[in-house]
């Protein structure tokens, strides 16, 4: 079996797996990343993408909007790129509460949120499709931040200094060598391989799924997992992040989020055996569209594309399993200490908002274990990208030819990294996803520099498949350029689209209604009834005649 | 109301037969996105290949009496489709069948579907021979053109028992310079392509390339973007040229295959001397009683259209013949009584590619066997007949039956209209 050795084990590859790992590979720590499906495949990339400035937790969690702003305030600058500084609003309807409006403006001012309060007027001038209705407005520096890109630009960094990455690898067990944990017995997902990772620690940062990495090295951890249903309408119907002023509930805000807006959340408890099989209910998205048209009347007539589910990874800290002790901060348990068990570390709660906190914490003990003194950077290194504010202008000028909506979707999505990705040949900027203007150039950049297995990984590096058509022309293509760019066999190819349509189909059926019927009425006709993909045997002889 | 496959097979009868027609149309019909085969019954309930579709509807019929193919009958099918071959073929299109069989046709993924007609480019009695020959084959693009990928369709063919022994090999050919700077060649969609090839310049120039890179291949099998208006002559002109049959393959939308059949029956249409109104879309009519007096248009500025009969061929939810809400399935020009699920989660399959098919596939206005809706509030609209996508109870998808159903039904109705029916 083959045997990888290194110092640190990472654990997950949603943020605060990847920000982990580029914080120990900038305080020059040897790391290998490990993650079962693709980076920000499970909660990181099943949130509504909210850049919170804190002002959603004041009233109820001070800690936790603290820790936002402060967190807010870094990423505008380390992460440009993934990041749109659009500011946000706190709305009060009618039927609201409308004391709870004089209490955010107190509670943020407690916790150092900037929070300021506008005319109704001037509410609806920023925001033109708010309810007019409203009978007061906040503005707080609340903006959006892309999950995918986020958590990307922190693996491509380590990678770039030095670190491992093997995604689509399952943690099959903690190899435990006396009372410490030694590695992770490893299996590759795709061709089956197994091998061993032997680390002097190991970070789990798997979120949701540690407890049953926890079980496999004898440590009890509980996790109580939470579902969070979100809904995306096909227009991005508001510029500015729109939060309901109440108590915080189902549906409360409306994130704008590249070419599209998104409608959040709900909160419904789940079984921690289910978690890998969560679905969106089909009262939950009756209950979102309902809260969302109260905000912006518009989205009762926009066209919803789709709904997509989180489970929040709430742990119980202490060994009390009641569920009193449940905490929604950040957790950090050093297993040495509270199982002894030596060379694990689990990093578990806090939010996409403080990804890059809990990665210093995590770090932090690592480092103390492993008795390396660097410091950390991360709150003042540029992740790749957002090196330089991205200057359209400049970019335009400079990639004189191509057109400009091209230059502007690569420079939205890679930042700086614009330079390596576009260049003046008719191929490399030919567009592949016309919905998302997603070019070849992009798509190659993306199969041999970000970690991309298949197409839906592509997905998530590029946007490809994600706008009105869902992927009707662009995922056959896609297809064709894995074998064109020798990162996948014919066969390979195929199949990953079956598995791309399929997936793209799980978040379009519960509102296959309108024109998402429409749409996928022509997908199902094109890639069945022109294609005949959903006949394609992938082994010998299939065909009986 | 319908340009698509099943309204100007009706407007065409119609036309011939002496009664006069006007057919109102939104914009491109689901033939710029099909094979470009006409299929007729390709699949049976068990999903398993129908090799002899006549006879397999004539027992079909009896047991699924509210199937559209089971109002017309297995003979009115056929008659309806040998009359559509003779049509076509008066605009220069040849229909190929196999006798009373199905033949093959090749997907962009290498896969095979069972279809009753196709264009020569695609089917035709030396395609059978150099087939049955175990001919070579070369699978040849456009290097560079986005919509195609050869590798992915030949590994799927390799694997196919049918075509086992035969060598297939992929090849490049490069798109001839006619320069147009403002464009990307690399962005071009079968259309941009077709529309080059619709004149002669670049024939020989091509001929030259498919020669070189088919090697000793008997066929150059391509993705269909070989030219709209002309291809017939150009088809013979390419196959003299390189002494090898060109071999066509349905492409992502648009279809050039589809195309030429839109074009071929639109120009049929008008030749007969029928109406053809473009861009405008019916939004409602006025009932008296059991008859439809008159249709209203969004461009017609309030003005009547009236007819003795009418004929609803807006299609599928695709099209816009059904509309589909939160929670039901409505007929959006005249609110016509349809057949669905009420539960929503009820209109789809788990998968997105089931064996069982989609459900909502199978939506449509419900009608008599004279293809008479009924209003929602129960009545029955004697002139108006419903036909095409719009009908439920079959599933093209699943049967590979969509042409065969819209020719057929919008055969039947201009029978039932001649016939004096209403």
């Amino acid at each position: 079996m083959k045997r990888i050795e290194t110092e640190a084990i990472v654990i997950g590859g949603g943020a605060t797996g990847s920000g982990t790992l580029r914080d120990l590979t900038l305080r020059g720590v040897r790391a290998v990343l490990v993650e079962k499906s693709d980076i920000a495949s499970g909660t990181t990339g099943r949130n509504h993408g909210l850049l919170h400035s804190g002002a959603r937790y004041a009233v109820n969690d001070l800690e936790s909007a603290r820790e936002c702003i402060r967190e807010n305030k870094i990423l505008k600058k380390i992460a440009r790129h993934c990041i749109e500084d659009t500011g946000g609003l706190f709305v009060t309807l009618p039927e609201d509460d409308p004391s709870y409006h004089g209490k955010l403006i107190e509670h943020c001012k407690y916790a150092g949120i900037r929070c300021e309060e506008i005319s109704v007027q001037e509410a609806l001038r920023v925001e033109p499709n708010l309810n007019p209705e409203i009978l007061a407005a906040l503005r707080v520096p609340d903006g959006t931040i892309d999950p995918f890109r986020l958590t990307s630009a922190n693996v491509l960094d380590a990678q770039e200094r030095g670190a491992s990455v093997f995604t689509h690898t399952e943690v099959e067990g903690v190899l435990r060598e006396g009372d410490r944990a030694a590695g992770v017995r490893c299996r590759d997902r795709r061709t089956g391989e197994e091998f061993e990772i032997y680390g002097e620690i190991i970070v789990n940062a798997s979120g949701v799924w540690g407890q049953h990495l926890c079980a496999s090295a004898g440590i009890e951890l509980r996790m109580f997992p939470s579902k969070g249903s979100m809904v995306i309408i096909d227009y991005r119907i508001n510029n500015v992040v729109v939060n309901r002023c109440r108590v915080p509930s189902d549906g409360d805000i409306i994130v704008p989020s590249d070419t599209v807006s998104l409608i959040g959340t709900t909160s419904k408890k789940v079984d921690y055996d289910r978690i890998d099989e969560t679905t969106v209910d089909e009262d939950e998205i009756a209950t979102l569209l309902e809260s969302a048209e109260k905000l912006i009347p518009n989205v009762s007539r926009t066209r919803v594309l789709r709904a997509y589910c989180g489970v929040r990874p709430l742990i119980a800290v202490s060994g009390e399993m009641d569920g009193r002790e449940i905490s929604r901060g950040i957790v950090l348990i050093d297993h040495e200490k509270r199982d002894a068990v030596g060379g694990l570390i689990t990093i578990a709660g806090g939010k996409l908002m403080t990804y890059r906190l809990m990665a210093e914490m995590a770090t932090d003990l690592a480092c103390a274990k492993l008795k390396v003194g660097k410091k950390c950077r991360t709150h003042r290194t540029a992740l790749p990208g957002s090196e330089r504010r991205a200057d359209q202008a400049r970019s335009v000028k400079f990639f004189t030819g191509i057109p400009n909506s091209v230059v502007g979707s690569t420079l939205y999505r890679h930042g700086h990294r614009i330079r390596n990705i576009l260049h003046r040949e008719k191929r490399n900027y030919g567009l592949i996803c016309e919905c998302e203007m997603v070019t070849e150039g992009e798509i190659e950049y993306a199969l041999k520099k970000l970690n991309v297995k298949d197409i839906v990984d592509l997905r998530r590096r590029t946007r490809i498949g994600m706008g009105p058509c869902q992927g009707q022309l662009c995922a056959y293509r896609a297809a064709g350029l894995f074998v064109k760019y020798d990162s996948a066999t014919s066969d390979e190819s195929n199949k990953m689209l079956v598995d791309f349509l399929e997936e793209r189909w799980k978040g379009i059926k519960p509102v296959l209604w309108g024109d998402a019927l429409r749409e996928i009425e022509f997908c199902y006709w094109i890639y069945q009834g022109l294609f005949g993909l959903g006949d394609v045997r992938f082994t010998e002889e299939g065909e009986e005649r | 109301m319908g340009g698509g496959l099943s309204g100007l097979t009706c407007g065409i009868r119609l036309q011939e037969k002496g009664a006069r027609c006007a057919v109102i149309s939104t914009g491109m019909s689901a033939l710029h996105f099909s094979s470009g085969s006409i299929d007729l019954f390709g699949y049976n309930g068990h999903g398993r290949t129908v090799y002899r579709p006549f006879e397999y509807l004539d027992e079909f019929a009896g047991s699924n009496p509210r199937h559209p193919y089971a109002f017309c009958g297995a003979r009115q099918v056929r008659e309806a489709l040998f009359y559509f071959r003779d049509q076509l073929e008066m605009e220069d299109i040849e229909l190929y069948n196999n006798e009373e069989s199905n033949h093959f046709h090749v997907t962009t993924l290498g896969t095979l579907k069972p279809t009753f007609f196709s264009q020569r480019s695609v089917f035709n009695e030396k395609v059978r021979l150099a087939f049955e020959k175990r001919s070579k084959i070369a699978a040849l693009n456009f290097e560079g053109y986005r919509d195609f990928y050869p590798e992915l369709a030949v590994i799927n063919l390799r694997r196919n028992v049918l075509f086992r022994n035969i060598e297939i090999i992929s090849g490049k050919i490069v798109y001839p310079d006619y320069g147009d700077p403002q464009r990307n060649p690399f962005e071009y969609r079968s259309v941009d392509i077709a529309r080059i090839f619709d004149t002669e310049r670049y024939l020989e120039d091509l001929a030259g390339q498919i020669r070189n890179a088919a090697g000793d291949a008997a066929f150059a099998a391509m993705p269909a973007f070989l030219g709209i208006t002309n291809f017939k002559r150009h088809h013979q002109l390419l196959q003299q040229l390189t002494g090898l049959l060109i071999y066509e393959i349905p492409t992502l939308p648009p279809s050039i295959l589809g195309m030429r059949i839109d074009n071929a029956l639109k120009s049929r249409f008008a030749a007969l001397g029928g109406v053809y109104i473009a861009g405008d879309t019916v939004t409602g009519g006025n009932l008296a009683g059991d008859m439809l007096e008159s249709i209203v248009t969004e461009n017609g500025g309030g003005s009547a259209l009236e007819a003795g009969s009418f004929v609803l061929a807006t299609g599928s939810f695709f099209s816009g013949g059904l509309v589909s809400e939160f929670s039901r399935v409505r007929e959006p020009v005249f609110g016509l009584m349809v057949h669905s699920h009420a539960e929503r989660s009820k209109w789809h399959a788990p998968e997105f590619f089931p064996r069982q098919g989609h459900p909502f596939l199978e939506y449509g206005v419900e009608t008599d066997e004279n293809l008479n809706p009924l209003t929602d509030d129960g009545r029955r609209i004697k002139n108006l007949y419903c036909t095409g996508a719009l009908l439920p109870h079959y599933n093209p998808i699943k049967e590979g039956s969509g042409g065969g159903v819209a020719v057929s039904t919008g055969y039947r109705a201009a029978e039932l209209i001649l016939s004096g029916n209403s």
